[in-house]
């Protein structure tokens, strides 16, 4: 008996065994027999003092639409210059400092500097300055000042595009077991950006921006040999120094963004017991809005006291049932609780001042999502993965108060082939909900046939196959076929139909040390079907919408030439967005569908590069980049080409930019 | 002189063997993976670590520039007492050496595409040492369940990591994602192109609680990170809005301006047909204010939420 008992013990231990994970973290290492009193390290090689490069450029622009800028880091027309360096130092007692630049100088640059003592303390200072151009030389009637829109017969010209300059403080403290950060930051926000007012037609206009959003982030984190947890702490403030938008003859005619601020404390941790490891956080979360409200006739409030509660957790649980075998699942919980009063506000209609009362409508959301996946291993390189996911959203003021949905996945991962790995992946998934019904808070006018499509009943199939194939050490090719269908079952008015379909290409070279190469091809589509009733009865038109994308890139390097004094190099890409809608149905015509008008845009960019080292601390790059640019909207017209509305002109873009630099780079040893 | 004579034979035989190792197959090519990792795990457990150190790794593989390149970065640095050259140096992280250096017949433990290893079990090497928040749901990631090697992302042996390179870190991730690499290049995208902006301003790599592994705990609270002005709470708001900033924008770029999934006015009336100017058919774009200049948001351009006291139609 007591034999058998052993042997019973000793299959259990085998098997427990087996389940154990493969460890080889340094914690575990056997360092009975080491003596590291004879590690000298004679071979080691000190990389004590500066490392790294600075490099200075220079070069020349051409530009004639600032949108190129967005390619070209600058919309800077003849002369640019910047200063760009990757600079690291470190002494023999632990000291260290990074520095990196990235074209400091330009519209789009960064700086980042780290210092401080390696695994105990770091003090980082980071700016980055990030300029995004929509269209350049916009004109408009209306100048503003102080919150005034003042029409003029002077033509004000600017520029569509947003610049946002941030800089931040960090700092952190801790070694082995506990750890702490603190981080301090500040963007300013500023330009103009497309927008648009009723007056009592609507008037398109360029929005001054002009805003600053800080941000506090603080944190403390404990360890142990199984177990982890932090407690963290987010605020982040927002203010905007644009005033409510007010017209001679209309006052109040735009609100501005009000201020607002945020805040979240968090505390997350990990616990690992053998081979199963549990997850999860805590969130608790406040947003606050009680900026001046604007004061009118059937305004009640001087400042509304919106606020939003927020909570979000979340436990995740994985285990290694056996080395096979793998089981997972998470819960996860989110509630956006609206704390803001409710008052009634006096509404008008657009044509005049017959107006109504209305109140605001506090929305709750409520979030549940369930996860359960397992992971086995068939046989040596075969992998099959399945899971299930469901989600569930509750939410008030809505035509569909509770929407669930059903998802069931799976993979196979193929990968005992020496030279290809293939997987496949499949989803199926089912959203229904509670009753859908017209709700007479939120949309008492609503056809009663329209179905929201964020709301409504849907089925979603989906399928992925990936293919790697690298036929010789040097060659990698890797092939992507997607498609996915989106039913809408249950909506004649609405978007009924959606389907998503591509392929990519992706092939990767390395001829020989110096010589690697690249290219990649894709397209995809997107065509989605709607209908729509102008009857307010049934359908009686319909839009077919048929996205399509391609791209293509290709690109090499070659150094090594000239006593490997010499790198050439070169990308090239094209791109081309499209998207064609037409509209048909009874209502439209009887012979087919309408089309809608151009609207697709095109990239050629090119780049090319000569690295020269002068010597081994000095090298000269000669750089070339050609932006081609072309996109076009049939909705973008003339200012006053549609009776009642005032547009900013059509903003499309047709151009061709060049940049040229020449960097001198300094190699610190 | 007899002691001499073995002493450059035995030089030149551990020399030649050790080139020719460089050069040629290893003796554990044969071994499948789970044989490999039973023998590395064995080793492990056994100890036996080299008597000098890296001295003891880097007499054979001294010449080859992509070891040396540890002494670079930061896991090479010698004074830092939680890197590894401050410790078991090249064995703390590619196991006791054992009888490696004796012909070259015992493995060690490799990293990257061309070892056998399991990624668990490589990844092993790595949390020993770092378990810090970052990797906190590392375990229950999609990295992980899909087996993917620190070694896939990261590099260690050079001055930098490409994946901690703001400028490079994009080229890391769409090295495998290939179909937001693609949808970087749309009409409309994030800057991601340019390198302004990286994957891991809005996604943690080694996973996170949120869902799609994003930094933040919600998807709008990860947008609102950037764009702070839309976080309000506003007096008026848009439902879809409120609700889920991806109702009707694609984040990764999309053929539509301001990565909408489709332009108004088709895109408001997939949500809105009343009994109203909102249901009409719009048949071409230039022609009237319904489809010319900003369509729909001609009028409601407040389409973000409105803090107007007569702002519910988010026109003002």
């Amino acid at each position: 008996m007591r034999f058998k008992l052993n042997i019973i013990t000793v299959s259990l231990l085998a098997v427990s065994g087996s389940a154990m994970a493969t460890n080889f973290g340094v914690g575990n290492a056997n360092t009975d027999s080491i003596n590291m009193d004879k590690y000298q390290c004679k071979r080691c090689v000190s990389t004590s003092g500066y490392r790294g490069e600075v490099s200075v450029s220079a070069g020349y622009n051409s530009v004639d639409d600032i949108h190129a800028g967005n390619a070209l880091g600058t919309a800077e027309d003849g002369a640019i210059a910047a200063v760009s360096g990757d600079i690291r130092y470190q002494n023999e007692t632990g000291y260290r400092a990074q520095m990196q630049a990235h074209q400091l100088g330009m519209d789009n640059g960064f700086a980042n500097i780290k210092v401080g003592k390696s695994g105990l303390y770091e003090l980082e200072l980071d700016y980055q300055s990030l300029k995004s151009y929509q269209a350049g030389d916009v004109q408009s009637q209306l100048w503003h000042n102080d919150g005034m829109l003042t029409p003029s017969p002077y033509t004000n010209e600017f520029d569509l595009a947003l610049k946002r300059e941030k800089s931040a403080i960090g700092f952190n403290y801790g070694e082995g077991i506990y750890n702490t950060f603190i981080r301090y930051s500040q963007e300013d926000k500023t330009g103009h950006q497309s927008s648009s007012l009723v007056a009592p037609s609507p008037v398109n206009f360029g929005l001054p921006v002009d805003a600053t959003t800080k941000q506090l982030d603080a944190g403390a984190s404990l360890s142990g040999d199984n177990w982890l947890t932090e407690l963290s702490y987010f605020g982040s403030y927002y203010s905007n120094n644009i005033k409510d938008l007010s017209l001679p003859h209309m006052n109040d005619v735009y609100s501005a963004t009000p201020d607002n601020e945020a805040h979240q404390v968090s505390l997350s941790g990990q616990y690992q017991l053998n081979r199963t490891v549990m997850s999860g956080r805590l969130v608790t979360g406040r947003m606050i809005q009680d900026d001046a409200l604007i004061q009118m006739s059937g305004n009640p409030l001087q400042s509304w006291d919106g606020q939003i509660d927020t909570l979000d957790g979340r436990f995740a649980v994985t285990s290694m049932l056996s080395n096979r075998l793998r089981l997972g699942g998470s819960v996860d919980y989110s509630k956006r609780d609206n704390k803001s009063s409710v008052w009634e506000f006096t509404q008008y209609s657009y044509n005049g001042l017959s107006g109504s009362f209305k109140q605001n409508v506090p929305q709750d959301i409520e979030r549940n999502t369930y996860k359960v996946n397992a992971s086995y291993r068939l046989a040596s390189g075969y992998r099959l993965q399945a899971g299930y996911d469901r989600k569930e959203v509750e939410r008030s003021y809505s035509e569909r108060e509770q929407t669930n949905e059903d998802s069931l996945w799976a993979k196979l991962n193929v990968s005992a082939f020496d030279t290809f790995n293939v997987n496949l992946k499949a989803s199926h998934g089912n959203r229904g909900g509670s009753d859908y019904e017209v709700n007479e808070v939120t949309s008492s006018q609503e056809n009663a046939l329209m179905r929201k499509y964020y709301l409504a009943d849907r089925k979603r199939n989906a399928v992925e196959l990936n293919v790697n194939h690298s036929p010789l050490s040097w060659m990698s090719i890797d092939v992507t076929g997607r498609y996915a269908k989106d039913d809408y079952d249950a909506t004649e008015i609405g978007l009924t139909e959606s389907q998503d379909f591509g392929y990519d290409v992706n092939l990767s070279l390395q001829f020989s040390k110096h010589l690697s190469a690249y290219g990649f091809a894709g397209q995809q589509w997107i065509d989605s079907a709607q209908a729509g009733s102008q009857s307010f009865s049934s359908p009686d038109w319909n839009a077919d919408i048929e996205d399509e994308f391609i791209n293509i890139g290709t690109g090499f390097s070659y150094g090594g030439l000239m006593q490997d004094k010499l790198t050439l190099g070169g990308d090239y890409l094209f791109s081309n967005s499209i998207s064609d809608t037409s509209v048909g149905g009874s209502l439209v015509t009887a012979n087919g569908t309408q089309p809608y008008g151009d609207y697709f845009s095109y990239n050629h960019s090119v780049r090319m590069y000569a690295d020269y080292a002068l010597s081994k601390q000095m090298a000269l790059k000669l750089s070339y980049q050609y932006e081609r640019y072309y996109d076009t909207d049939a909705a973008q017209v003339a200012t006053n080409a549609v009776p009642g509305l005032t547009t900013l002109g059509e903003l499309n873009h047709d151009y061709n930019a060049h940049q040229v630099m020449l960097s001198f780079s300094y190699l610190l040893r | 002189m007899i002691y001499r004579v073995f002493y450059n034979l035995f030089c030149g035989v551990v020399t030649v063997l050790c080139l020719s190792l460089s050069a040629h197959a290893t003796p554990w090519q044969n071994l499948t993976g789970e044989q490999l990792e039973q023998k590395l795990a064995e080793k492990f457990s056994a100890g036996e670590y080299s008597s000098k150190g890296a001295d003891s790794c880097l007499m054979c593989h001294r010449k080859n520039e992509a070891v040396m390149a540890i002494f670079d970065g930061t896991h090479g640095m010698m004074n830092n007492k939680q890197s590894p050259m401050a410790g078991l140096q090249c064995e703390a992280c590619h196991g006791p050496q054992g009888k490696h250096n004796k012909g070259g017949k015992e493995p060690m433990i490799a990293f990257g595409k061309d070892s056998k290893l399991s990624a668990s079990a490589q990844n092993s090497v790595c949390q020993g040492c770092h378990n810090d928040p970052k990797q906190m749901a590392w375990h229950s990631s999609t990295h992980n369940l899909e087996e993917v090697a620190c070694s896939d992302c990261h590099t260690l042996h050079s001055a930098k990591d490409p994946a901690l390179d703001k400028l490079s870190v994009n080229d890391t991730c769409s090295s495998c994602h290939t179909k937001e690499k693609a949808d970087m290049n749309k009409r409309s995208s994030h800057p991601l192109k340019w390198d302004q902006m990286t994957c891991i301003d809005c996604h943690s790599p080694h996973g996170s609680m949120s869902e799609s592994a994003l930094n933040k705990p919600t998807i709008n609270d990860t947008c609102y990170s950037c764009h702070s002005e839309k976080r309000g709470p506003v007096l008026w708001e848009h439902a879809p809005v409120t609700e889920n900033c991806v109702t009707c924008h694609n984040p990764h770029g999309s053929v539509n301006e301001g990565m909408l999934k489709s332009r108004a006015p088709q895109l408001c009336q997939q949500c809105h047909a009343p009994d109203g100017h909102a249901s009409r058919a719009v048949q071409e774009p230039g022609m009237d204010a319904f489809g010319g200049g900003k369509s729909c948001l001609n009028c409601h351009s407040k389409i973000h939420g409105s803090n107007h006291p007569s702002g519910s139609l988010l026109q003002r």
